[in-house]
């Protein structure tokens, strides 16, 4: 079986199984709008640089708890039996991949909620739109990783956070600075510097991925 | 000709500029020097400076020998 | 051990004390605003040169370790983060107290600023992560892994981003870099030797760590 097919039966399994509890799904929709009712509770109007901070913020708590789950919700045996079945690089790209369409999925979701109660202040949809999607695979590359440590160390979700925020900051200070841009309606030209730092650090995160995950999966 | 003039106003005020800050004397410690007191800070953070790395020393001393008894 | 292996060690000495002779008496440029404290340049920026050195051998050290599974390599790795971790602590403390002085503020919002606290907060989540960690093995190998992912992140944060934000430390956005005011090279022949002075000093604490710890482990091992 060749990589690629094996990433995507992979994916297929995870989209199945999720399709069946609908656990992540569900608990994914409920934060998301939860939040951002009690944000509009407490803020009821907000001006454009906190509506986009909020927004982000949002997102990054929500991307936690989605992706926390994507080691933790396989058993021990389970995890076994794909070792016999699958190479460690196909578990990596199908959890990234998957997780990936779980972060498109989850900011979708929030920004509509988000745009629906809110508003949206926004010059230009169109960069604002693909920060948000840059914004969901990155946080998907990286927490995947981290969330695959974290297993490793107990499946503690203190720990996941702990290990994550230092990595996931830089990020987020570059996708809020991006997405000020297209709120202000800026030349896309003036982020070229933002969007080409953000997909080097993808570049990075996914091909260091799949070079540690091997360490990582063998126990 | 428009060009012309903001280029010559740029030059003329560059030159102000550098002139301002050559003439704006920035207060150094020169009398400090000068009176040869600084040397004073110096023996100071010198002496701190060399004994640490004494202490330093002893201590990379102390493990060489532990080491030494472990391998014996 | 003979005077040999002493060498190096000397010369880091050797090196500190130039540092504060030159430090002190050299001639430096008249600036406004930094006054005589254009000469914090000789004693804080060698600390983070320190520190990212240290940080360089624990990848490199978590990168042998994942190849070749030998502990002594572990330990070096962490040993570097422990001292790295606390030359952070001078660079930000002497940073806070230099830039009270002349931006008016302990902690003004600067891009290098933040960038090195958050590294920080990476390298203590690194410690945090070995300590939930009880078996051995397992510890040494994923602090490894942890270590190797987020060094390049480090890089993108104290390197990449400060040079493309508006920042008060020279270099970055738009600000010249400090070797305008430094026309003939004479700070420099100052702050490179103490630069080397100091890593060559971090890196002797390293080893004193290390060998102390090496030391426990096979106290450690023996009496199992």
């Amino acid at each position: 079986m060749s990589l690629l097919k094996e990433v995507g039966s992979l994916i297929q399994k995870d989209i199945i199984l999720e399709w069946r509890s609908k656990y992540a799904l569900n608990g994914i929709l409920l934060y998301v709008v939860s939040t951002v009712f009690v944000c509009y509770q407490a803020f009821k109007s907000v001006d454009p640089t906190t509506w986009n901070v909020l927004f982000w913020i949002i997102m990054l708590f929500a991307s936690v708890n989605a992706i926390n789950k994507s080691f933790v919700q396989e058993s021990q045996h389970r995890q076994l039996y794909y070792y016999t079945i699958a190479g460690p690089k196909a578990i990596i790209l199908s959890k990234i991949g998957y997780n990936v369409l779980i972060m498109l999925l989850l900011s979708a979701i929030a920004f509509t909620a988000y745009a629906v109660i809110f508003g949206t202040p926004v010059g230009d949809l169109t960069l604002y739109l693909l920060a948000v999607v840059l914004g969901a695979v990155s946080f998907a590359a990286v927490f995947t990783m981290v969330s695959g440590i974290a297993a490793k160390a107990g499946n503690n979700s203190t720990l996941m956070a702990v290990l994550s925020f230092p990595i996931i900051i830089p990020l987020l200070i570059i996708l809020i600075r991006l997405s000020k841009n297209a709120m202000l309606g800026l030349d896309w030209s003036v982020s070229y510097p933002e969007l080409l730092v953000l997909a080097a650090i993808n570049v990075i995160t996914v091909t260091i991925s799949l070079s540690l995950f091997p360490y990582l999966w063998r126990d | 000709m428009k060009k012309i003039i903001l280029s010559f106003l740029l030059v003329i005020n560059g030159l102000i500029c550098s002139f301002a800050q050559t003439n704006a004397e920035v207060e150094m410690a020169t009398d400090f020097r000068s009176s040869g007191k600084i040397y004073v800070v110096i023996l100071v953070l010198a002496i701190i400076l060399i004994g640490l790395a004494i202490y330093l020393f002893t201590i990379d001393r102390k493990i060489t020998r532990l080491e030494k008894s472990r391998k014996a | 051990m003979t005077m040999k292996h002493y060498w190096w060690k000397i010369l880091a000495l050797l090196l500190l004390l130039y540092g504060i002779i030159a430090g002190l008496l050299g001639p430096v440029p008249a600036l406004p605003i930094v006054h005589e404290t254009i000469r914090n340049v000789y004693f804080h920026v060698p600390m983070w040169f320190t520190m990212f050195t240290l940080y360089l051998i624990s990848v490199i050290y978590s990168i042998k370790y994942l190849s070749s599974n030998n502990p002594h390599h572990d330990l070096v790795a962490v040993e570097s983060v422990n001292v790295g971790v606390i030359f952070c602590t001078f660079g930000l403390l002497t940073g806070m107290a230099w830039a009270n002085f002349t931006w008016g503020a302990p902690w003004p919002n600067d891009p290098k600023l933040n960038g090195s606290a958050i590294a920080t907060l990476m390298y203590l989540a690194y410690l945090v992560l070995r300590n939930a960690l009880e078996e051995e093995q397992k510890r040494a190998k994923i602090s490894a892994i942890y270590n190797v992912f987020a060094f390049p992140i480090m890089i993108v944060l104290m390197y990449i981003l400060p040079k493309t934000t508006d920042s008060l430390h020279p270099g970055a956005g738009g600000n010249s870099g400090f070797g305008q005011f430094d026309l003939d090279g004479s700070m420099k022949a100052v702050l490179y030797p103490t630069a080397i002075g100091w890593i060559l000093t971090g890196i002797w604490l390293m080893t004193l760590r290390f060998r102390i710890r090496k030391l426990e482990y096979q106290n450690h091992t023996v009496s199992e």
